[in-house]
């Protein structure tokens, strides 16, 4: 309602600002990119798995990259920075899980998914195991996800878990233990250490 | 070819329950893991920079905008004021020079009260102020 005429100077002082918002990232381009083509297919398979939804897994991956680079911190090392990345991912897949509160999808394969396998059998068996496990990590909760996603698939040490997900280190041994014996549970491959030692 | 240190995991695996949960659970998420990679469709980094610099730059101009709009509310607001305290003058002016004007006729009690004071005020006001908000609306189009 209130909007006027723009003029030059009006333009040459949004190019100053808008210049300005760019310069404020957290690298240059060159830079992300190197980073981003290091760490994006991980990020995107971890919230892929976290949220059981593909489609938003990209809408948050394109985000986490967003706040990303526009966070005002510094980094120590590489590994910070993966971590801080991670942790910026494992917030939003939380924000959007406490707004929709949807089921979990079950991530089945996609009916035109490529594969290099050449055995059909293999296929459909590739393809019962992921289901499985899909379904199993469905019932989990999505911390726990979290935790055996980044032990186990990412490989993260119990330190840069701690990281990711903004918990003590401390906490970390047992809260694995008790979602890896939950997921081992449902999977039905592992067996109940009633009594039995290691 | 298994070792005999191989023979002596696999025992050791084969007996404990955290060992086998953990082969299970990991074997289980590494596969999972490849097979997602395979098939992941992820945006270039071209894209993913081009996407976030826009946005910024969005942001940016929508921040730098928001002072004008404050600046434009509190001149309009500023403006009513203004238009409420002349109306207000002279409705006393008024009322002082009722008897020649005849509105001896007119309850003088009424028009003194609060609310029918503030009614005329706002009226006055409404009657400057609205040819000046017609135009800003449609000054746009």
């Amino acid at each position: 309602m209130f909007s006027r005429d723009v003029t030059l100077i009006d333009i040459e002082r949004l190019d100053r600002v808008t210049a300005k918002a760019v310069e404020t990232f957290q690298m240059d381009e060159d830079t992300f990119r190197a980073f981003y083509d290091r760490t994006a297919r991980p990020v995107w398979v971890y919230l892929a798995r976290i949220t059981g939804d593909r489609s938003l897994a990209d809408d948050l991956l394109q985000e986490s990259y967003y706040r990303f680079l526009r966070a005002e911190r510094r980094f120590t090392s590489d590994s910070h920075r993966c971590n801080y990345l991670y942790r910026i991912a494992t917030n939003l897949a939380h924000d959007r899980h406490r707004r929709s509160r949807h089921v979990i999808n079950v991530a089945v394969p996609a009916e035109h998914e490529p594969t290099a396998l050449v055995d059909n059998q293999d296929v459909a068996a590739d393809a019962v195991r992921r289901t499985d496990l899909g379904r199993a990590m469905a019932q989990l909760k999505p911390r726990e996800r979290e935790l055996l996603w980044l032990a186990y698939a990412h490989g993260s040490s119990h330190e840069e878990i701690a990281e990711s997900l903004g918990l003590r280190k401390a906490s970390i041994k047992m809260l694995l233990f008790r979602a890896r014996r939950r997921l081992a549970a449902l999977l039905g491959g592992g067996t109940r250490a009633k009594g039995t030692s290691a | 070819m298994a070792t005999s240190r191989d023979l002596r995991a696999g025992d050791h695996v084969a007996s404990c329950a955290i060992c086998t949960d953990v082969l299970a659970v990991a074997a289980a998420m590494r596969a999972d893991s490849d097979a997602q990679w395979q098939h992941a469709n992820i945006p270039s980094s071209g894209q993913v920079w081009w996407r976030a610099e826009m946005r910024a730059r969005q942001e940016a101009i929508r921040k730098a905008s928001r002072p004008i709009t404050i600046a434009q509310g509190v001149a309009a607001l500023l403006a009513l004021a203004l238009t409420g305290t002349a109306g207000w003058f002279a409705w006393t002016w008024l009322r002082d020079q009722a008897p020649p004007l005849g509105f001896a006729s007119v309850s003088a009690q009424a028009l003194t009260s609060p609310l029918a004071l503030a009614s005329v005020v706002a009226l006055g006001a409404l009657v400057v102020m609205a040819p000046v908000a017609l135009y800003l609306v449609l000054s746009d189009e």
